[in-house]
């Protein structure tokens, strides 16, 4: 814990530098996306930092950082690039092919990638709002065992996004697909010999393809404070068993909108799911092994 | 404008007083900015039953959030010069407060921003932009990108100041201030 604490503190600091920095794409929710985009020429900075915790057994803590610079192309085209970081702590649990054992390491650079939002219609002005939605990443960290694994994606998604009562209440909702194009290195001489022997670490190129959904509702409740509640149904497939994992995670989040910045909590429990292949250790009524019980996400937001 | 605030729910008041905010123009001050010409105004508050407010939405399209409405009768010499009303709209992240003055006939005369509080979007504050609702009866369309420009980063608080011009217009239709 001890890393990760310190984790934050760096991030937090992160944080109050930028704060001198002066809204347009403000995130009311902490996963869903809104449709609406950067104004033309200016640009904003977002800082986002997830906590995953908890699966059910042994020690897991990880921390995920996403550091975002966006701008606005037109009034219409945003286009974004963004870091990642993380920080892990996990300590008794071994899941075959998947988690092999203890690490843990303060926080680290595990990839960049880029963003694109294209505004169709806007929720403002064409009462319903869509927008197109495109994220290439690159990765060099496993973001669950926390090791080497080099992951190549592709991420489309479609962003719905309605106001009422003239935009007190929001309610938005995202369609999603994403490639993955991955590959693992393999585990050191000394972490196969703590393994059983039947220990299965496949270090070939793996294909996954995951569908997304998720809807959120944000009210305005006072100047600049909006609470609301958001949903994410996660579902991967693969080639050999189809339909490998798949979860549900919801929870409340609370938002502040500010001349000069933004902020967003989120705390996300998973509600249901399952992972496959099994596992002697963790519950199936969850997807475990490759998510968490919990997570908590803050993203601040910095225009200028 | 107590009845107007009192529609917000403050569980939380203590903390979420705003941290920005810009007063540009006081309700004299947009009196004069409207009706240079008037030589007092007459402060006549309207209560409106929930019969006007039906109307109110069934003529504008608009919700009326309140059933007091803050209006003033400019007068020259004994004449009605017009109508000013005070309004508040929703913005991005606090209400706009703004005052529209209406001709006796039903045309929009001048709108003054007198409180905004957002990041992009000032544009409403924009002479320019503004103008574009000047002559407007309730007859036009009130629709941006059509008889309004639509404001770039502020397309909601555009939206909304736009609407409430049009809702303004009601309001003077339903309480009879039409000559």
């Amino acid at each position: 814990m001890k890393t990760s604490h310190r984790y934050v503190v760096v991030a937090l600091l992160g944080l109050g530098f930028y704060a001198n920095v002066a809204s347009a794409d403000e995130n009311l929710f902490g996963y869903i996306k809104g449709v609406e985009v950067m104004p033309k020429g200016t640009y904003e900075l977002d800082e986002q930092i997830t906590y995953r915790g908890d699966k059910g057994v042994g020690t897991y803590h990880a921390w995920d950082n996403k550091t975002e610079l966006e701008y606005g192309v037109t009034d219409k085209f945003e286009a974004a690039v963004y870091v990642k970081a993380q920080a892990i702590n996990t300590k008794n649990i071994v899941v075959d092919a998947y988690i092999p054992g203890n690490e843990t390491y303060g926080p680290k650079l595990s990839g960049v990638g880029a963003e694109f939002k294209y505004m169709f219609l806007s929720p403002a002005k064409d009462d319903f709002g869509l927008a197109g939605y495109l994220d290439l990443g690159y990765s060099w960290l496993d973001p669950h065992s926390g090791l080497d694994k080099d992951i190549y994606s592709v991420e489309a998604k479609l962003l719905a996004q309605k106001y009422f009562m003239e935009g007190q209440l929001v309610w938005a909702g995202n369609l999603g697909i994403e490639s993955t194009y991955a590959r693992r290195a393999p585990l050191s001489a000394d972490r196969q010999a703590s393994l059983p022997v039947d220990y299965d670490w496949p270090n070939h190129n793996e294909m996954e393809v995951e569908l997304s959904a998720g809807t959120g509702l944000s009210y305005r409740f006072a100047p600049n404070w909006s609470i609301g509640g958001e949903a994410l149904y996660e579902a991967e497939y693969e080639t050999v068993v189809g339909q490998e994992r798949w979860s549900v995670f919801a929870g409340p989040n609370i938002h502040y909108g500010g001349e000069k910045f933004w902020v967003t909590l989120t705390a996300f429990h998973q509600l249901k799911g399952y992972g496959h292949p099994g596992s002697a250790q963790l519950d199936d009524s969850l997807q475990l092994i490759e998510r968490t019980k919990d997570e908590v996400r803050l993203k601040v937001g910095f225009d200028f | 404008m107590k009845n107007i605030h009192s529609l917000w729910l403050l569980p939380v008041a203590a903390i979420v007083s705003p941290v920005y905010a810009a007063d540009y123009l006081t309700v004299e001050q947009a009196q004069k900015a409207i009706f240079a010409d008037a030589q007092s105004f007459e402060a006549r508050p309207a209560k409106l039953t929930s019969d006007q407010q039906d109307k109110i939405k069934s003529l504008s399209g608009l919700r009326q959030r309140w059933d007091t409405q803050q209006i003033w009768r400019a007068v020259k010499n004994g004449k009605t010069l017009g109508w000013f009303v005070v309004d508040e709209v929703i913005g991005k992240h606090e209400f706009i407060t703004y005052a529209v003055g209406l001709s006796p006939d039903g045309h929009v005369l001048g709108v003054e921003i007198m409180t905004y509080r957002e990041t992009y979007g000032g544009g409403v504050r924009n002479a320019i932009w503004r103008q574009h609702l000047v002559g407007k009866t309730l007859a036009d369309p009130f629709k941006l990108d059509e008889d309004v420009p639509n404001i770039s980063g502020g397309t909601l608080s555009s939206r909304n100041v736009m609407d409430g011009v049009k809702r303004v217009l009601a309001i003077q239709k339903v309480l009879n201030l039409v000559e």
